[in-house]
């Protein structure tokens, strides 16, 4: 029989993005969104294009939702705790205060009913939601002063937003919203007595280190963080197999290669921070870790009692994370405390 | 005559009154914002809701304001080449500028209500725990706005025909978007 | 028709329909959605509603009612109204005396305030009358205001430098510092200029007569100096201080300054119901009338971006011959052209990340080309026919001012502006010592 030439139609997407043009890992760098469009392009043959259009660029940081959802525009780079205002249990497709770690987060969402939930949550808003990126742990971020006890929270002007800030604000800190490139002056001026921002890397791009010496990094607020990718339904069915698996094989490569180059980033910003540029890291206090958690189970607690769908994302993450602690409590725990430091080099 | 200049001035004073009331939001944002700085700074203390209130009370300034300022300053424009020209080319470009900025507004409207609709949906509130709720209403200013920028800009396209026919001056003509009175 | 085409119709057609007259938000709208739909249909349009909500709803923007609210409430409570007599009292025999006084007073604002429309509207509103009424040349005076307002824009703190390190990739306190002297230096070239002026043309820079010099006694004056200089020197103090005083973020500074507005009047007892009132009004037609143009530009600028407007300028790009000091300067020559048509922030976003690729791989010093093109961008508020600068002063400026004299009046300053690139092109110490001596 004669082989059926197939229809090779080209399909150009618009992809927006919450964050700023030249941004790196969010918008540009290795296993960035530029990276992913670039993957795409090279992988299909040129039969998908996507061309990113960085926040500002077509619509404002944090419209990608709504123009997705309506198919104006068919992707958008985000994170999905921006949406936790329209359905709150996205948060939990992000970040969750004392939550899962990388490896946790991805083996949920992947092989622990996560994905699947993520896409029942979206579904509504006909949105195919994906992984397409990790920031890996995040730092506690910036103080002015040490933190010894509790009571140095207590009256803590700090710039921190979403659940962690709800968090810190029933331990007495005065929660202080400001958009990206007004946290220097504020912290350097004192307006503000800490920030939160993101790790070593983005950290140092914002030069906070000139501005507060003290730099915790207990990242019980964002111990991972998910880039995502959200699809407009009607054109993600109207791709053919082959595309589909292709955005997602890039996605999740985009996942790992994100993830990994935040690592080897931060190595290198935090070593140069503490060597050269005199900043001071150091983990919390214990006894203030534990008030944060109380904290958060009260936070969270509140917000599964409002919201069935909320329930159901929360026993699923957290029933996961029980399985998953005793498995990560015996093998990478033990890696990090018993393995980590052993061997010395001759 | 008298009847179009009559419903012209109905629709001016539905722009006025919301222009005017809606201008004393100018004054609150001063105290909310004021307040949120010196509450933080002298007692440590400042609520979520509040921080957010100060860009929310934007949409109000804007967006009801916009029809009071061009109906009270008329539209900003390069005058130079259309000040020199004859009433009756001046009254034209007035009434093709205003219906003009008419099918704006309503297409603005059109386009705006579905997304209020998104958000109203979906009962859309901060994503920040501890932020306002009902943010819908906030972005319903919008084609609320644009509906109050449809009425002024049918008075002021109606005012534009009359003077087109009777050659009375236009506003246009007597306050080019500058202060009434002069130095 | 190609959508490279269709672009640069809609910039001619834009260019064609603003200078016939027809009011610029129109015009804005009109362009936009013409060949915008022509382009791609409909479909971009939805976006229009979310771009709007971005505007409202930009927290940066908040300062623009708050700064225009304390010009205001000083205009109408007639607090300051002297100021310029004072300054022109002052400056004794000095021609042109009164004209470095807007340049002074800019600089101060400036310092307080990133937004350049409210120090416009500020100045405007406190200073043109009086010169007017001393004789200066409208030209001048307006020049003079128009390109002192836009100083804000270089003097920390700075919108553009904020959007500019986002999209550069660089600490927003190195490039505040950095452009610290280039804006003093700018500032101290609009000076030198106004001086010339009045040595060489008396008649456009007048002082005050010297019998009614003679007749103010010594004491006399210094009294009306405490009295009308003190209050728009205290509030300077008040959103300077406290953002340097750690009691407020940049933006939240502007409502010191706007509080403190009310309390000046109070003190000076000018303060009523009335003028409150009036101060209100005032301020939602000067702030509303802006932004229903930034509204209307929204259309605009998705169509120009829906046309692929920015592979137009990389189009272009591809006919500069090599070398990096080429390409700096195809990169300023795209600026200040894109300047006549679109405003900063959009100009920002189309040709930065074009150019920045380039930049990186030639290993240019990204915070020296920051403030080049910070000090580039000012023209942007100056040129005709879409510039803020001249929209604002055009709306607080009395009626016996000529939309001429303003358009006209600022072309000067553009040159100097243009001068100011140059040294600092050509000795980038000019921006890059100070950070490295303050370690930033
Ligand atoms: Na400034
Ligand atoms: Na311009």
């Amino acid at each position: 029989a004669p082989a059926i030439a197939r229809a090779e139609k080209t399909y150009n997407w618009k992809m927006t993005n919450a964050y700023g043009p030249g941004s790196p890992f969010y918008v540009t760098g290795p296993g960035s969104p530029a990276d992913f469009a670039r993957m795409v392009r090279e992988m299909s043959g040129g039969r998908l294009n996507i061309q990113q259009f960085a926040a500002g660029e077509l619509i404002p940081a944090l419209e990608g939702f709504d123009a997705v959802s309506k198919g104006t525009v068919e992707m958008n780079i985000g994170n999905a705790y921006f949406w936790a205002g329209k359905t709150f249990a996205a948060q939990y497709f992000t970040t969750v205060p004392f939550g899962l770690n990388f490896q946790g987060m991805t083996s949920w969402l992947y092989h622990g009913g996560g994905q699947k939930l993520w896409e029942e949550l979206y579904a509504p808003f006909d949105l195919v939601p994906m992984s397409v990126g990790n920031t890996g742990i995040q730092m506690t971020g910036w103080f002015r002063k040490p933190i010894n006890t509790v009571d140095d929270l207590k009256g803590l002007k700090m710039r921190i937003a979403g659940l962690a800030g709800k968090v810190y604000a029933t331990l007495g800190v005065d929660v202080k919203l400001l958009p990206g490139g007004e946290i220097f002056p504020a912290l350097e001026r004192g307006v503000i007595d800490a920030a939160e921002f993101v790790g070593p890397y983005q950290d140092r791009r914002l030069g906070l280190q000139k501005a507060a010496k003290y730099y915790y990094t207990t990242g019980w607020h964002e111990p991972e963080n998910v880039t995502e990718l959200i699809v407009n339904r009607k054109a993600w069915e109207s791709l053919p197999a082959d595309l589909q698996a292709i955005v997602r094989a890039a996605a999740s490569a985009c996942t790992i290669i994100s993830q990994s180059w935040c690592e080897a980033t931060n190595a290198e910003a935090l070593n140069d921070l503490v060597t050269n540029q005199g900043v001071i890291a150091q983990p919390l206090p214990d006894a203030l870790v534990d008030k944060l958690a109380e904290a958060t189970s009260q936070v969270l607690s509140d917000a599964v009692a409002k919201d069935p769908m909320v329930k159901k994302v929360h026993d699923s993450y957290f029933n996961f994370k029980a399985t998953h602690d005793k498995w990560s409590g015996i093998s990478e725990a033990v890696y990090q405390n018993q393995l980590r430091n052993r061997l010395k080099l001759t | 005559m008298g009847a179009l200049l009559t419903l012209a001035g109905v629709l001016d004073r539905v722009v006025e009154r919301v222009g005017r009331a809606s201008a004393w939001t100018n004054f609150v944002l001063v105290v909310v914002m004021a307040s949120n700085v010196l509450l933080r700074y002298a007692f440590n203390t400042g609520a979520v809701w509040a921080q957010e209130l100060e860009w929310h009370l934007m949409s109000p300034i804007i967006l009801l304001g916009m029809s009071y300022a061009i109906q009270q300053e008329g539209h900003v424009r390069v005058d130079f080449i259309f000040a020199r020209f004859p009433h009756g080319v001046k009254a034209s470009i007035e009434i093709v500028t205003h219906l003009l900025v008419l099918a704006m507004a309503v297409i603005l409207v059109l386009l705006s209500i579905g997304y209020v609709g998104q958000s109203f949906a979906v009962g859309e509130g901060s994503p920040d725990p501890g932020g306002l709720p009902f943010r819908w209403v906030l972005k319903a200013f919008i084609p609320l706005g644009f509906a109050l920028l449809a009425i002024q800009s049918s008075a002021a396209a109606l005012r534009a025909m009359v003077s087109l026919a009777t050659g009375t001056p236009l506003q246009a003509e007597i306050a080019p978007h500058g202060q009434e009175e002069a130095i | 028709m190609s959508n490279e085409i269709l672009a640069i119709l809609c910039l001619v057609s834009f260019f064609v329909l603003l200078t016939a007259g027809i009011p610029v938000a129109l015009t804005l709208a009109v362009t936009g959605f013409f060949f915008g739909y022509l382009g791609f249909g409909d479909t971009l349009f939805q976006l229009l509603p979310a771009r709007i909500f971005g505007v409202t709803g930009n927290y940066t923007m908040i300062a623009i009612p708050l700064f225009v609210f304390m010009g205001m409430m000083l205009e109408k409570s007639r607090v300051a109204e002297e100021l310029m007599d004072v300054i022109g009292h002052l400056s004794g025999n000095l021609r042109g005396g009164m004209g470095v006084g807007i340049i002074v007073v800019g600089v101060l604002m400036g310092a307080t305030t990133g937004i350049v429309g409210a120090t416009v509207v500020t100045l405007g509103l406190l200073t043109l009358p009086a010169l007017l009424r001393r004789g200066y040349d409208p030209k001048l005076a307006c020049g003079a205001i128009c390109a002192s307002g836009s100083l804000g824009q270089i003097i920390p703190p700075s919108l553009v430098l904020i959007l500019l390190g986002d999209i550069l990739g660089q600490s927003v306190g190195t490039l505040f510092a950095a452009a610290m002297l280039p804006g003093l230096l700018l500032a101290g070239i609009y000076i030198l200029y106004i001086l010339m002026i009045g040595w060489l043309q008396p008649h456009r820079a007048p002082t005050v007569p010297l019998e009614e010099r003679d007749a103010l006694a010594r004491k006399d004056l210094w009294i009306k100096v405490l009295k009308v200089g003190l209050p728009p020197i205290g509030l300077i103090v008040a959103v300077l201080g406290s953002i340097i005083g750690g009691i407020a973020a940049p933006t939240e500074a502007a409502s010191m300054g706007a509080l403190g507005s009310i309390l000046v009047a109070a003190i000076s007892r000018r303060f009523s119901l009335k003028v409150l009132r009036d101060t209100v009004l005032a301020t939602a037609k000067t702030t509303a009338g802006m932004f229903f143009i930034l509204i209307c530009s929204q259309v605009f600028s998705l169509a120009f971006r829906g046309l692929q407007g920015e592979q137009l300028v990389h189009d272009l790009f591809e006919l500069v011959p090599g070398g990096i000091n080429a390409d700096i300067w195809f990169m300023m020559l795209i600026i200040f052209v894109l300047g006549f048509f679109i405003e900063w922030i959009e100009i920002s976003y189309i040709a930065v990340p074009l150019f920045l690729p380039i930049l990186q791989n030639a290993g240019v010093d990204l915070v020296w080309v920051a403030v080049l093109i910070a000090l580039n961008l000012q023209s942007s508020f100056l040129t005709p026919p879409f510039g803020w600068s001249l929209f604002f002063l055009r709306g607080v400026a009395p009626k016996s001012v000529a939309t001429t004299d303003i358009y006209r009046g600022v072309i000067p300053f553009i040159f100097l502006q243009g001068v100011s690139l140059m040294l600092v092109f050509f000795y980038p110490k000019v921006a890059t010592w100070l950070p490295k001596a303050i370690g930033w």
